[in-house]
């Protein structure tokens, strides 16, 4: 368990910026209480101070997880949002997507969302844009790339993808085993 | 949305009016508009595309009386071609500040009120010949007229008749009537209508039944995921909650659905989604709502019922209906709801009794068929009469209303088997009717044409509740009855809390039937009946049957024999010999009278089968109960029920007892079945008992049975004692005693411990003690010495050995801390920084933020007066102070300058007075003068009366007055000023006591200097002035009569002062007038003190 480096830092705020944009420098700065990042085992953990202190006293080979994991890097040192940083993003979300109670199942068994399943969309979502994805009944049900702007998703034919899905709730069935 | 084909050509069959070659009168809705946009704009707009007859802007506002939205409707003669061009063309362009939005509209209404009158017309006059071909023809005519895709747009209701389905034939009846409803109410609002449609789209419900036809949608939303959407829509559009941008999405979408109709495939043509704003918040409580059934539901009822209730009192009593209705539907409450609908009595007594009980409406239920037999008043009579004879007109679509039922239910059955039976039964059908008023199904259609009628609406309107009944029933049917009665019976269940009836769902199932068939004997019967007229020799009855007992369920106690007796009920409505000798209820006789159908040998089979089916069922509940109570529930019924027996019946039925009950003779059935009721509410009661003593009976064995068993580990420390006395017990032998205890100790006590063992436990509790000593950072310390010392007793170390813990220490944990902090917080910054940089903005606030954060937490001290640092904390407030007396003089002396300028005043005023009154006294002022002055200086000595003060004051300033009126204007401000009482004058001089203070005693000051020339002896001045007295004559009543009063001689002074005053300066008085009056008082007390 250790900070952040800087370069490291940088690669994750720039992926959860993708989501939240400049709402994250609400992560950093809260004012309920000093907040920070942690690095264990590949994973970066969002921890308050309280458990950050608690966690210390267990040693790093010991220790599986602690606060909430945002997401790992990858060997290649790129960061992957894992869902567990899902309650995090999605009340700072600035760009959402709502989907169809039909898709809904869909895209929590991983599936990109459709234009058929696409019920709602924040305007001038941009392409390739972090989009938090809701079901209409505003339950955030994961996170995904918009892999067409508003305006083109009016054109595309019902059946071409619009949200990339990168992270669903259904993970935590899914992947149980990895999810920490 | 251009309409197929087929649609248009069927609608020009039907109506010519609004065909014409290719060339059709089109309505389009025109949405989108900006604000300033005229008719003739639009006309122009238009006519290129065709003949533009009439064009009508609409807008909706909001409460503020902002417009939110606009649309128009444009008539135009239009092909087809042309349509599309225009569609094309104009639709989702710019126009004048709007985003135009063109839709195929409905015809207005009043042209489909028109059209759909010719063709009741037509249908009066060869009724026969329409009925066989015109169900279905009318059926899909109907619906394109009113579903063609494009005409939704104002109602946004249309969708869900389109989605629909099987129903949608049914809808467009219902929306013809709710069109003529409307007519008759004179209410030609569009937008009612509209609101309208959502009821009406739904296939079994009339529009008087808002809360109904909500429902139904609402099942549908669920099927189709796009539904949802549109049914936020149309709440919303009923709201006027959203935002246009919202309200033409959702027109957008709406469009798309309608030429997807059934596909969902082709919706995303268009825009299915919404585009949100960043700043979009989903209402999700709508969203909720709209998935709950139930709330919606409420919601758009009201609604809808705001709208009916304009029209009449009666709908307000349905809300109370209604708001209860998704409770209803899942509990058997609502079953026993559903039943009051049912009654028609209910629904012709609307306006009165709502909430009568279900038995009450039992007995009401067959009123109308015979209105002397109700316990109704005349009113009501009256008016059962004229439902009647609606009804009665309404007869042939009961029947059509049942086959209705019927292919609901998936039988496909047909028609001509209802008709045959309408033609004899259409007296019996009649009260049927009254239940099921509204028929809103196809089948309807071509019989009800004929019945359209202003009667009829009024009949409708009427009975709303009647129709809600219909709706239920309707209901029930399409679901599978078994489902449904699971659903009931467990609900019932858990009502009666009755363990054994839990057991089993289907013997609840069964029960439920047999419970309603008893309490709501005619009822049923009624609907037996007409289920077994309407279905001869179909599957169908069995349909139609249940769920007529279904609506009929009250809340009743259940016995398992009763089920066989409903059973036998319904077989004996069935049968024809049915006439009741005994007629227990009123009620009933119009039952057997109308007995005249002949049973066909199919329905026979088909209640046997239902028997078969349930009769195991019971069977095993009946034998569940008999294992736990006894057999005289099996014994009991046979004898009674037995009459009759269906050879049938008997070999489908597995008990004979219970196909007994199922092939009861219908003759004394009555009488049967009330005892029948009564022995098995007895029974069951007796059952009951039974279970419960035997449950009592167990309980108290179990609490026994520790008693007999030996081996028992009890894990209670406290209870040796007993533990040997139940040994005792059970072993009699003294000898064993011991052996007993011992037993006793070793099983009793798992973790019983010796005498030597408890003073060990005794240490070992002291062992675990949480030692104070060893706490904290100096305790580790001396724990590390004591583990050093290991375990001799001589070192045991306790607190005296403990070292107060080091400031240093202290100081050092502090540092970590601090240095733990400051980690953090360097942390933050470093990626507060790299936020920075990835955000490319600039993050001024959170550093410094942090920076207050530390801050704030060292800037508590602990202020010492002691230490010299703190001396920084100190706040010198002497300095403040002495600042403010000098501030405070400053501002006095500022003030006190200002009476120096009155002072000049005073002199040029002087001058002016001194001229007017010179002449009348001038050598009498230098003399007055002297005595004001002296009593300036005297004032607080001499004695003055009050009250002579007081007169003598007011007094003089009448006298004042009179002098001054002549001479000056400002005389008469003071005098306004000097009538006032002496009180005022006080409060005056408070008002800016600094000021009038100065000013006061300056003037006195220098009145004194003046005076201390003149002053002659006080005694001396009386006399003199007495005879002076300017205003005063020397023999002045007033005077002598205070010369009464102990001090004569002050009231002169008083006088005096006055006069001098007034004689010497008229400005001076002003101030010195509210001194004066000041002053007199403080003298009255001297004198008072004296």
């Amino acid at each position: 368990m250790r900070p952040l480096t800087e370069e490291e830092t940088r690669v994750m705020f720039e992926k959860i910026a993708k989501y939240i944009g400049e709402n994250l420098q609400l992560l950093v700065d809260r004012p309920d209480g000093t907040y920070c990042f942690r690095l264990h085992n590949d994973r970066v953990y969002y921890v308050s101070e309280m458990i950050l202190k608690l966690a210390a006293n267990i040693s790093g080979e010991k220790l599986v997880s602690l606060g909430t994991c945002f997401g790992k890097f990858t060997k290649t040192h790129k960061f992957r949002l894992h869902v567990t940083a899902l309650d995090y993003l999605a009340p700072y979300a600035k760009y959402k997507v709502w989907i169809k109670p039909g898709a809904e199942q869909s895209f929590l068994y991983g599936n990109h969302v459709l234009k058929s399943g696409l019920g709602r969309i924040t305007e001038n979502t941009s392409q390739y844009q972090g989009v938090v994805v809701y079901s209409m009944a505003d339950i955030p049900l994961g996170f995904g790339v918009a892999a067409k702007s508003t305006q083109d998703c009016r054109k595309v034919d019902p059946m071409a993808i619009v949200v990339f899905h990168q992270a669903d709730i259904g993970e935590y069935v899914r992947h149980e085993e990895t999810l920490t | 949305m251009e309409g197929s084909p087929e649609n248009l050509s069927s609608n020009h069959d039907e109506c010519p009016v609004f065909m014409k070659a290719n060339r059709e009168m089109k309505r389009l809705f025109v949405g989108g508009l900006g604000q300033g946009i005229s008719e003739t704009d639009l006309q122009n707009q238009f006519s290129r595309f065709g003949e533009v007859s009439n064009v009508e802007i609409i807008t909706r506002k909001d409460d503020q009386g902002n417009s939110q939205k606009v649309f128009a409707y444009v008539n135009i003669k239009i092909t087809e071609a042309d349509l599309k061009k225009c569609m094309s063309v104009l639709n989702k362009t710019k126009w004048k500040g709007g985003t135009l939005q063109i839709q195929l509209a409905k015809e207005s209404f009043l042209h489909r009120l028109a059209q759909e009158r010719e063709e009741a017309k037509a249908k009066k006059e060869n009724p026969t010949s329409v009925n066989t071909n015109l169900v279905e023809k009318m059926g899909g005519v109907d619906f394109h007229m009113k579903a063609v895709p494009g005409t939704e747009v104002p109602g946004h209701k249309k969708i869900k008749k389109v989605q629909k389905g099987p129903m949608e034939s049914k809808v467009s009846n219902i929306s013809l009537r709710t069109n003529e409803v409307m007519e008759s109410n004179k209410s030609t609002q569009p937008t009612t209508v509209h609101r309208k449609a959502p009821s009406t789209a739904v296939p079994s419900k009339s529009l008087h039944v808002p809360s109904s036809g909500t429902q139904k949608p609402k099942h549908m939303v669920f099927h189709t995921s796009d539904f949802e959407i549109i049914w936020n829509k149309s709440r919303m559009s009923d709201d006027d909650i959203d935002s246009e941008e919202e309200l033409k999405v959702m027109i957008a979408k709406e469009e798309n659905l309608q030429k997807t109709r059934h596909s969902l495939v082709n919706e995303s043509e268009n825009d299915p989604f919404e585009v949100v704003r960043d700043d979009f918040k989903s209402d999700t409580h709508r969203l909720r709502s709209s998935t709950s059934s139930g709330n919606d539901s409420d919601c758009d009822s009201s609604d809808t019922d705001k709208i009916i209730a304009m029209k009449k009192n009666t709908v307000k009593v349905k809300n109370s209906a209604e708001s209860s209705q998704p409770e209803k539907s899942i509990s058997m409450r609502s079953s026993f709801k559903k039943i009051k609908p049912s009654n028609d009595c209910v629904e012709v007594q609307n306006t009165k009794s709502n909430k009568e009980s279900a038995l009450g409406h039992e007995g009401k239920f067959l009123n109308p068929k015979f209105p002397p037999d109700s316990n109704t008043s005349d009113s009501e009579e009256s008016e059962e009469d004229e439902e009647y004879k609606a009804l009665m007109k309404n007869c042939p679509r009961v029947n059509l209303t049942l086959a209705d039922l019927e292919c609901l239910a998936g039988s496909h059955q047909k028609v001509p088997g209802n008709d045959e039976s309408d033609g004899s039964q259409n007296s019996s059908h009649c009260k049927f009717n009254t239940t099921s008023k509204s028929p809103k199904t196809s089948n309807d259609l071509h019989s009800g044409r004929q019945c359209i009628c202003p009667e009829e609406i009024v009949a409708s309107l009427l009975e709303e509740e009647n129709t809600y009944s219909r709706q239920k029933t309707e209901e029930t049917t399409l679901k599978p009855k078994f489902q449904a009665f699971k659903g009931i019976g467990g609900l019932y269940a858990k009502e009666s809390g009755d363990k054994t009836l839990k057991e089993t769902v289907d013997f609840n199932n069964i029960n439920e039937q047999s419970r309603s068939s008893l309490k709501h004997e005619e009822p049923d019967r009624v609907f037996i009946e007409n289920g077994s007229k309407c279905t001869n020799g179909s599957s169908n009855k069995l349909t139609s049957c249940q769920p007529a007992k279904k609506v009929n369920n009250p809340n009743h106690i259940q016995s398992p024999k009763r089920q066989s007796t409903s059973e036998s009920q319904s077989h004996k409505v069935v049968s024809f010999t049915c006439f009741d000798k005994e007629s227990q209820n009123p009620l009933s006789c119009p039952l057997p009278l109308k007995g005249k159908k002949s049973l066909s040998a199919k329905s026979h089979k088909i209640e046997s089968d239902r028997d078969t089916c349930h009769q195991p069922k019971s069977r095993k509940a009946s034998e569940k109960e008999d294992t736990d109570s006894s057999n005289i529930t099996s014994l009991e019924k046979p004898p009674k029920v037995s009459f009759r027996e269906d050879p049938q019946k008997s070999t489908a039925s597995f008990s004979l007892s219970v196909s007994d009950a199922s092939c009861m003779s219908a003759k004394d059935k009555h009488a049967e079945d009330n005892q029948k009721r009564l022995a098995a509410l007895a029974v069951w009661q007796k059952a009951r008992e039974v279970q419960k003593k035997l449950v009592h009976n167990a309980l108290a064995n179990l609490d026994a049975h520790p008693e007999n068993k030996k081996t028992h580990i009890v894990f209670a420390s406290d209870n040796e004692s007993e533990t040997e006395e139940t040994s005792t017990q059970e072993q009699n032998s003294p000898g064993k005693e011991l052996v007993t205890e011992s037993v006793g100790k070793a099983s009793g006590k798992l973790f019983d411990s010796s005498d030597d063992e408890d003073s060990d436990s005794k240490e070992d509790s002291t062992r675990f003690n949480i030692k104070p000593q060893f706490e904290g950072r100096a305790g580790q310390k001396l724990m590390d010495l004591q583990s050093h010392f290991g375990n001799d007793e001589r070192f045991r170390m306790d607190s005296r050995f403990l070292e107060s813990d080091s400031e240093e220490e202290q100081q050092k944990e502090l540092n970590e801390i601090q240095t733990n902090e400051d980690e953090l917080a360097a942390e933050r910054k470093q990626t507060l920084n790299v936020v920075q940089s990835v955000l490319n903005i600039n993050l001024s606030n959170p550093t410094s933020k942090g920076a207050v954060a530390v801050k704030k937490f060292k800037d508590i001290v602990h202020y010492d007066p002691t230490k010299h640092d703190h001396a920084i904390y100190e706040r010198k407030q002497e300095d403040n102070e002495k600042e403010s007396k000098v501030k405070r003089k400053k501002k006095r002396e500022e003030a006190e300058k200002l009476p120096e300028v009155s002072q000049d005043m005073y002199h040029n005023i002087t001058t002016d007075l001194k001229e007017i009154f010179q002449h009348t006294k001038n050598t009498d002022e230098k003399e007055e003068d002297t005595p004001w002055n002296e009593d300036c200086g005297r004032e607080e000595t001499e004695e003055v009366s009050v009250a002579a003060t007081l007169t003598s004051g007011a007094e003089h300033t009448s006298g004042f007055t009179f002098s001054f009126f002549d001479s000056d204007t400002k005389d008469i401000k003071e005098d306004t000023y000097r009538t006032e009482p002496v009180k005022r004058g006080k409060i005056v001089y408070q008002e800016d006591p600094r000021f009038q203070d100065s000013s006061s005693e300056e003037e006195e000051e220098e009145v004194t200097k003046e005076a201390d020339h003149k002053r002659p002896s006080p005694g001396e001045a009386f006399p003199v002035e007495c005879t002076r007295f300017f205003f005063f004559s020397e023999n002045d009543d007033r005077l002598h009569g205070r010369s009464i009063l102990p001090f004569s001689g002050v009231e002169q002074v008083v006088v005096q002062l006055l006069l001098i005053v007034y004689s010497t300066q008229l400005h001076l008085q002003v101030l010195t007038h509210c001194s004066l009056m000041c002053f007199i008082p403080l003298h009255y007390k001297a004198f008072r003190g004296q």
